[in-house]
């Protein structure tokens, strides 16, 4: 018999594309809540989409063509720095087409990369981005004819382009350092790099803000327009502008910026193939000491009772550091729970009226500023735990096998989370007041930080019981199931805003209340934190009591 | 008092999921101090069977008991008298061997000196402790079988419901659970294990039930399944389908 020896025929890109909207429809069928979450979330989405389409048209049609190029190189650097950091902060990125499942194929590195980046525009958030991108063009068009408004698509389609790349090459490459061995000293260093920054970072931002006029303004815009950030958007309004010779350099830059972004999203994709092959080598293996008891606590909570609770407690703890999902969000937290309101507390005193702000910062910011910003890192801490089940997986079995109970092994869960939130939150409250050269807002600071927390640990608690998804199982701590992304951003998006009301007191109490707040905000913020998260353990505690086996089917992953 | 109870009592089980009814109805008796092993096909509903009757997956119909106690109506006095290895279900990998133990064994309400003392002596009949502080997650799957075993057996319990013990265990290791099974039957203990390896389930069993598209096809003892003919051969028959090819795949030989 003879042997068909044809050459296999050619993988194109639409195979990727038909292969993810097929894994999206079939992830569909006969889940009627799923298909309405998703309904859900484009409906916010395409609201978002409606804003940010105004934004970019209004210059436009007032003919206002100086805001135009600004509004094109802030916003549209927005949306760029938006798609590269969102994904790692908050939603992950959707795997619905997982890299390692195509470890096996004969495929080369370019079709992989063209295929999956094509597979990667098939998404909700790219249509919004489309649609809110098509306010430019439209700007473009009535501000500078036919011309500006073919560059301005052209350079929509590689603004967008762009954001899309940037966003799977950078949480490719987070993904692959969180993988590696020496991830422990990466994050340590993480943080030392990102508190160093703190201070050089400050002045800057002060400096820059001193004498922040709409000149300046423009300068900066201007800058900006020349970087992959703003040079896709800004190309059409150099064309309406007269300064036609711009429009291909900054397409060209665009075009590069891509073509790097990919490049370097296909070196970390491969290591990602690899790494799922083999997950996880052997580590070196100490010596044992002590009895399997002693060994299951770390040696900083020894004190802690060696009964179920402890052993909740310490399996977590050893968990939220080892499991690199978990750690993953632990270094967020870290990170943007100092970043932001440093950022929040500067640049707010810099926009605020005081024409001649000081370098050192202190007195741009009021307390009631800095309590919303401490609002945002509490909800941003405990949102963490939204679904912590979830990263449990099929492994939660043994804890419904064991029988625990809810309130146990939610009283556990807060407790190992919080051992390394407090502290954190701690430093973050000192520093931002060092920061702020307020040194008397610690109180303040620590107060609020405590109170969001403990509301937003009851939020979630509750949240995760009653919402929980499962992930998939891949070495990615930002991938997510298929449609797990709507769910997860929808649930994301009402803990925060449950949080974030809880948190609207502590606001209130400071805007209102004189100084005699800034001493009273720890013990209020302690008691109100602590109070809300109790409660918050009871009540979700009995609840899965009696969900115990449905949240277990919930979190482990279809096969 | 509770010795006087069927170790497991399973009755009506049924399960569907979305169209597909996995489990139609399982009834099952599981005398006390029996091994039994519970056989069937691939997708026949074994690991839904089980997982419901160990409190893991509930069921749309049916009740099960574990030695007189409602696995759904009183899960955690059902649940103290069980041990229970899932299969297709992670452990909490990121543990080592030793810390799983511990977990577990506290999880389970004992004694910390105890724990220590029985954790120490599973890891070493298992030859897992030269494993040491290396990770579940980074053993070979059969190191991973032995010490889901272990996790299982720790506390002492009174059954012993196993998913697919033998799946992907080397012979050497296949051994050596089958002895401390052995053992575990002949102090009292009651098992229950599903597989699909005859020879495992001929050479261990005291019951048998063959489980295919969600319903038992037969059930009593080794004796009365097989009669004079080999567990194979009723088997094959009872599950029926096709066991060699004909004209097709001529392409293979090439």
């Amino acid at each position: 018999m003879a042997v068909e020896l044809s050459p296999p025929r050619r993988v194109s890109t639409w195979h990727f594309v038909r292969l993810k909207l097929r894994v999206l429809g079939n992830n569909f069928r006969g889940q009627g809540r799923r298909i309405a979450l998703f309904l859900v979330g484009v409906m916010v989405a395409l609201w978002f989409a409606a804003g940010g389409f105004l934004l970019f048209a209004s210059p436009g049609i007032a003919d206002e063509i100086g805001y135009a190029g600004m509004a094109a190189a802030f916003g549209g650097g927005l949306l760029v720095l938006g798609w590269l950091l969102v994904p790692l902060v908050f939603f992950g990125v959707d795997e619905t087409l997982d890299p390692a499942r195509f470890a096996l194929l004969p495929l080369s590195r370019r079709t992989l990369v063209t295929g999956l980046f094509a597979a990667a525009l098939v998404s909700v958030p790219v249509v919004a981005t489309v649609v809110a991108v098509a306010g430019l063009v439209l700007s473009a068009a009535l501000l500078g004819g036919p011309v500006a408004a073919v560059v301005a698509v052209v350079g929509a389609v590689g603004g967008v382009l762009l954001c899309v790349a940037a966003s799977r090459a950078v949480t490719s490459a987070f993904a692959t350092m969180l993988r590696s061995r020496r991830v422990r000293d990466l994050a340590a260093v993480l943080l030392a790099v990102v508190a160093a920054s703190l201070g050089p970072l400050q002045i800057g931002v002060t400096a820059a803000l001193r004498d922040a006029d709409w000149d300046r303004l423009r300068g900066v815009a201007a800058v900006v327009g020349w970087t992959p950030l703003g040079a896709p958007w800004t190309a059409a309004f150099d064309v309406a502008d007269g300064r036609a010779w711009a429009a291909p350099v900054k397409l060209l830059i665009t075009a590069a910026g891509i073509g790097l972004l990919l490049w370097w999203w296909s070196r970390s994709l491969e290591s990602a193939m690899v790494g799922a092959a083999s997950a996880g080598s052997a580590r070196p293996v100490k010596e044992v000491t002590g009895g399997a008891v002693t060994q299951l606590f770390p040696r900083l909570l020894g004190r802690l009772p060696r009964n179920r609770f402890g052993a909740l407690v310490a399996r977590e703890c050893r968990y939220w550091w080892r499991d690199a999902r978990r750690r993953a969000g632990l270094i967020t937290i870290a990170v943007v729970g100092v970043f932001v309101p440093v950022m929040v507390n500067l640049t707010g005193g810099g926009f605020s009226m005081s024409p001649e702000g000081d370098l050192s910062g202190a007195g741009d910011s009021s307390p009631a500023l800095v309590t919303s910003s401490m609002v945002f890192v509490g909800v941003l801490a405990s949102v963490t735990l939204a679904n912590q089940f979830g990263y449990d997986g099929s492994a939660y079995a043994a804890n419904v096998v064991a029988g625990v109970r809810g309130r146990l092994e939610l009283y556990a869960r807060m407790t190992a989370f919080s051992l390394y939130v407090v502290p954190l939150l701690a430093v973050v409250s000192v520093v931002i007041a060092v920061v702020l050269g307020e040194p008397g807002w610690i109180g303040l600071t620590a107060g609020t930080l405590l109170a969001t927390y403990g509301c937003g640990l009851a939020v979630n608690t509750m949240i995760s019981v009653l919402g929980a998804y499962s992930l998939p199982e891949t070495s990615n701590p930002f991938a997510m199931n298929t449609g797990a992304g709507m769910t997860r951003g929808l649930l994301v998006f009402l803990s925060m805003v449950v949080v974030a009301i809880a948190g609207v007191p502590m606001v209130v109490a400071a805007a209102l209340l004189g100084a005699g707040w800034l001493w009273l905000a720890l013990p209020v913020g302690v008691a109100y934190g602590l109070g809300a998260a109790l409660l918050g353990a009871y009540l979700a505690g009995d609840l899965l009591d009696r969900r115990q086996p449905e949240l277990l089917t919930a979190v482990t992953p279809r096969r | 008092m509770t010795d006087q109870h069927p170790a497991l009592v399973l009755r009506g089980l049924a399960k569907r999921f979305d169209q597909k009814v996995a489990v139609n109805g399982v009834d099952l008796d599981v005398p006390a101090g029996s091994f039994y092993g519970l056989l069937g096909p691939n997708g026949a509903g074994k690991t839904t069977t089980l997982s419901m009757a160990v409190g893991l997956l509930r069921p749309d119909h049916g009740q099960a008991w574990v030695l007189g106690q409602d696995v759904w109506g009183d899960p955690v006095r059902a649940k103290a008298l069980l041990g229970v290895m899932p299969d297709g279900v992670r452990l909490f990998d990121r543990l080592s061997g030793a810390e799983l133990l511990a977990y577990h064994g506290l999880l389970r309400g004992m004694d910390p000196a105890v724990v220590d003392r029985r954790a120490a002596e599973l890891l070493d009949v298992l030859a897992l402790t030269d494993a040491g502080r290396t990770l579940v997650v980074d053993y070979s799957a059969g190191m991973k079988k032995k010490i889901g075993l272990a996790c299982a057996l720790l506390h002492g319990p009174r059954l012993l419901v196993l998913d697919e013990p033998f799946e992907a265990v080397d012979p050497v290791s296949a051994a050596l659970i089958r002895d401390i099974l052995h053992r575990y039957v002949v102090g009292g203990g009651t098992v229950v294990f599903s597989s699909h390896v005859m020879e495992v389930v001929e050479r261990l069993c005291s019951h048998v039930a063959i489980l295919a598209d969600g319903v038992i096809k037969r059930v009593g003892t080794l004796d009365q399944v097989r009669g004079d003919r080999s567990l194979e051969q009723v088997f094959v028959e009872v599950v029926g389908g096709r066991t060699a090819t004909g004209e097709e795949l001529a392409w293979l030989s090439n």
